[in-house]
C-alpha cells in the first residue's frame, strides 16, 4: 500500500515536467538549437578558429560600438528612472481612479508597435513637425537638429522602455506598509531625510529590477537607433546586421552577437548574486 | 465537479491526446514553409518595393502569371544577406532577385548564384543578365537651396548652399562623387584614387545628416525637407517630386548602376526562375517595366517599344547619358570590400 502511494505521488511529480515539454521543445528548436548555430559560426566562418572574437575584442570600430552601446544603455537606463520614479510615486500614492488611468495611459504607448512609435518619433521631431514649430513660434531664429541625433534616438528609446520601470518601481512602491512612513515621521523624519532614510531604501528593490530590465533590453536596440540616431554613434545589434548584410561576416557577426550576449549574462549574474533573478518576476 | 470525467484517471488520456495534438500541430506549423515552396506553381522574388514593384508587376509578373500559369509572390526587403543563408541553409524563401554592378561580381565569387545563359546578344555578365540602368543623381529642395547647384563639386560646397545633406550609406557609390567633387573629371575616375575620396570625405562629413540606406527612406527625408541636398535614385526622386514636394534634379555628373536579374543557387524552383529571368529582360516585357519605372532598358531589342514620352525620365536618354558615367566594377581601384569595412571605421570615427 505505502509503495503504491509512493509511486502515485512519484507519478504526479512527474506531471509538471511533462507540461513543461512544449515549452521544452519550443525553446530547444527555436532559440537552443539556432544560438549553438550561432556560437558554431563565430569559430568556424570563415575559418576555425578564434579570430573573429580577437578581431571583435581588439578592433577599435567595435570596441568603440560596444563602448557605445553599454553608455547608450546607461543612459537610457537614467533617464527612464528620472523620468520613470516620480509618475510610479504618483501612481502609488493618488486615488485608485487617477492610478489606473495613469496605467492605462502608459500600457497604451506600451501596447503600440515598436516601429510605430519609432516613426512617429521622427515625424514629431522632423524639421517640418510639431516640436521644430514650437519651437521656432517661441522666437528661436535657427531651426535646431533634432532628428538623427544621439538625442532623438535616446528619447525614443527612454519612451518606449520606460514602462517596464515604471510598473517595477509602481509594484514595490504599492507594497510599501504605510504604517513604516508613518513610525518615521513620529520619530521626527522629514522630506529629505524622510525620503533618503526610509523611502527611496523602500523602493530600491524596485530601482533595481527596472534598471536591469531596461538596461538589458536597451543593450540590444536595433530599429531605433538605426532609423532615428546619428550613423556616428552606432549600436552593437545595427553593426551586427550590417556586418551580416554588408560583408555577409556571419562569423563576426556571430562573435559580436555571443560576445554581447556574454555581457548581459554577465551582468545578469552579478544581479542575481546581488537580488536574486526571480525578483524580476515580482 | 459531478462529471465523471474528472474523477479517476479519465482526464489523463484527454491530456495526453491534447499534448499529441499539439505536437502535431507543431509539426505541421514547421513543415509548413517546406509544404508551400513544394508548391511549383508559385515565384518567390525578392522586391525592392516603392516605384519598382508596382512597374515590376503590371509589366513583368502579371503578364508572366498569365502566360505560364506560375503565380509570383514577393519578399521584402532585398538582402544580399538572405541570398547567401539561403544558399548556406537550403531554406528558400526568395528564388529570384537583382543585384547591382558591385554586389554581382561578389556573389558570383561567392558561388551564391546559379549559373545563366545569356537570353540575348551581350545580355550576360558574372551570371547575371542585365536587366535596366538606373541612376545616382543629385537632388535639392527648392525652397531652401537658393540658387541652382550644377555638380557634386556645389553639395560639397556648403557656404553657397548651405543645409543639411545626405547620401547613401554604399562606398562603392559615394567614393566616386567624392572624386567627382574634388574636381576629377569623369572620364578619369576610374580606377578610383581611394586616399583622395576619402580626404574629401572628410570636407562634408559633418554635413552628412543622414547616410541613407533604403530607398524609401531617401524619398521620405527629401519629401519631408530632413535635409536638403541628397544624392538619390532617380527613380526615388521622382517619386518625391511627382508627390508634389518642391525638389528639383540634375543630369549631371550623375552616376549609372547596371541592375541584374540573378538566381538563388541551387533553388527548388529553378525551372520557374531561369523562365522568368529569360520573360523579364525580354523586349516587351522589359520595355514596359523601363518606361512605366523610368529606367534605362539594357536589351537593345526593348528600346523600340520605350515611347519617347518616357524617355526623359531615363537616364540612357540620348539627351541625359552623355551627362552621366557609369560604374566601372572591374577597374574599380581597390577592393570593394576592404574599401567598404574602411568607409564603417571612418563613419563611426
Amino acid at each position: 500500500m505505502n509503495r503504491m502511494i509512493s509511486r502515485l505521488s512519484e507519478q504526479q511529480n512527474l506531471w509538471p515536467w511533462l507540461l513543461l515539454l512544449p515549452l521544452s521543445a519550443y525553446l530547444l528548436v527555436f532559440f537552443a538549437v539556432p544560438l549553438a548555430d550561432v556560437v558554431q559560426m563565430s569559430v568556424t566562418e570563415p575559418t576555425l578558429g578564434l579570430q573573429n572574437y580577437e578581431k571583435v575584442l581588439t578592433g577599435s570600430l567595435y570596441r568603440k560600438v560596444f563602448l557605445n552601446t553599454f553608455m547608450t544603455a546607461g543612459i537610457v537606463t537614467l533617464c527612464c528612472l528620472f523620468v520613470g520614479y516620480p509618475l510610479a510615486y504618483l501612481m502609488a500614492h493618488t486615488s485608485r481612479r487617477n492610478a489606473m488611468l495613469i496605467l492605462l495611459l502608459i500600457t497604451m504607448s506600451f501596447w503600440t508597435s515598436f516601429l510605430v512609435r519609432t516613426y512617429a518619433w521622427m515625424v514629431l521631431l522632423g524639421n517640418n513637425g510639431p516640436v521644430i514649430w514650437l519651437i521656432q513660434s517661441m522666437g528661436f531664429e535657427e531651426k535646431p537638429h533634432l532628428l538623427f541625433t544621439r538625442f532623438s534616438s535616446t528619447l525614443a528609446m527612454v519612451h518606449i522602455l520606460a514602462p517596464y520601470m515604471i510598473m517595477n518601481i509602481y509594484s514595490v512602491m504599492q507594497k510599501i506598509d504605510k504604517s513604516l512612513i508613518l513610525s518615521a515621521e513620529s520619530m521626527g523624519a522629514r522630506g529629505a531625510s524622510l525620503f533618503r532614510h526610509i523611502y527611496l531604501p523602500l523602493t530600491a528593490p524596485g530601482i533595481a529590477n527596472g534598471s536591469v530590465l531596461v538596461f538589458v533590453i536597451c543593450l540590444g536596440f536595433y530599429v531605433t537607433p538605426v532609423l532615428l540616431g546619428s550613423p556616428r554613434e552606432q549600436m552593437a545589434a545595427g553593426l551586427i546586421g550590417h556586418q551580416i548584410e554588408e560583408f555577409l561576416a556571419f562569423g563576426l557577426g556571430s562573435a559580436m552577437a555571443i560576445v554581447l550576449l556574454g555581457v548581459t549574462l554577465v551582468i545578469l549574474g552579478i544581479y542575481h548574486r546581488r537580488f536574486g533573478l526571480d525578483k524580476l518576476w515580482g | 465537479m459531478t462529471d465523471p470525467r474528472f474523477k479517476s484517471g479519465l482526464i489523463l488520456p484527454n491530456r495526453r491526446r491534447f499534448l499529441q495534438g499539439s505536437a502535431a500541430l507543431a509539426a505541421g506549423a514547421l513543415a509548413m514553409p517546406y509544404v508551400a515552396r513544394a508548391d511549383d506553381k508559385v515565384l518567390y522574388i525578392n522586391s525592392w518595393g516603392g516605384p519598382w514593384l508596382e512597374a515590376a508587376k503590371a509589366n513583368l509578373f502579371d503578364p508572366f502569371t498569365a502566360e505560364t500559369g506560375i503565380e509570383i509572390r514577393t519578399v521584402s526587403p532585398v538582402s544580399f544577406a538572405k541570398l547567401a543563408a539561403q544558399v548556406k541553409t537550403g531554406v528558400y524563401e526568395f528564388d529570384v532577385t537583382t543585384l547591382g554592378g558591385g554586389d554581382i561580381v561578389r556573389a558570383n565569387e561567392a558561388g551564391i548564384i546559379e549559373d545563366l545563359e545569356a537570353p540575348y546578344e551581350g545580355g550576360l555578365f558574372q551570371n547575371g543578365v542585365a536587366s535596366h540602368a538606373f541612376a545616382t543623381v543629385m537632388a535639392w529642395r527648392t525652397d531652401t537651396i537658393k540658387g541652382t547647384p550644377k555638380s557634386w563639386a556645389d553639395f560639397w560646397d556648403v557656404e553657397r548652399f548651405p543645409g543639411g545633406r545626405s547620401l547613401q550609406r554604399y562606398a562603392a557609390r559615394v567614393l566616386p562623387i567624392a572624386l567627382l567633387a574634388d574636381g576629377v573629371a569623369m572620364e578619369d575616375l576610374y580606377p578610383l584614387d581611394i586616399e583622395r575620396a576619402f580626404a574629401k570625405l572628410d570636407e562634408i562629413k559633418d554635413h552628412i545628416r543622414v547616410w541613407w540606406t533604403a530607398g524609401a527612406q531617401s524619398t521620405q527625408i527629401l519629401r519631408d525637407g530632413e535635409i536638403d541636398m541628397i544624392g538619390i535614385w532617380h527613380g526615388r526622386y521622382f517619386e518625391a517630386e511627382d508627390a508634389g514636394a518642391p525638389v528639383a534634379m540634375t543630369w549631371n555628373q550623375a552616376e549609372i548602376d547596371r541592375a541584374y536579374w540573378v538566381v538563388a543557387k541551387d533553388t527548388p524552383n529553378m525551372e520557374a526562375a531561369k523562365l522568368f529571368v529569360e520573360f523579364a529582360t525580354s523586349a516587351k516585357p522589359l520595355a514596359g517595366f523601363a518606361s512605366q519605372a523610368k529606367y534605362g532598358a539594357l536589351n537593345p531589342a526593348a528600346n523600340e517599344f520605350v515611347p519617347d514620352s518616357a524617355k526623359s525620365r531615363m537616364p540612357t536618354s540620348p539627351a541625359n547619358y552623355p551627362l552621366a558615367f557609369e560604374q566601372d566594377m572591374s577597374n574599380w581601384g581597390g577592393d570593394p570590400h576592404e574599401v567598404s569595412a574602411r568607409f564603417d571605421e571612418w563613419l563611426a570615427s
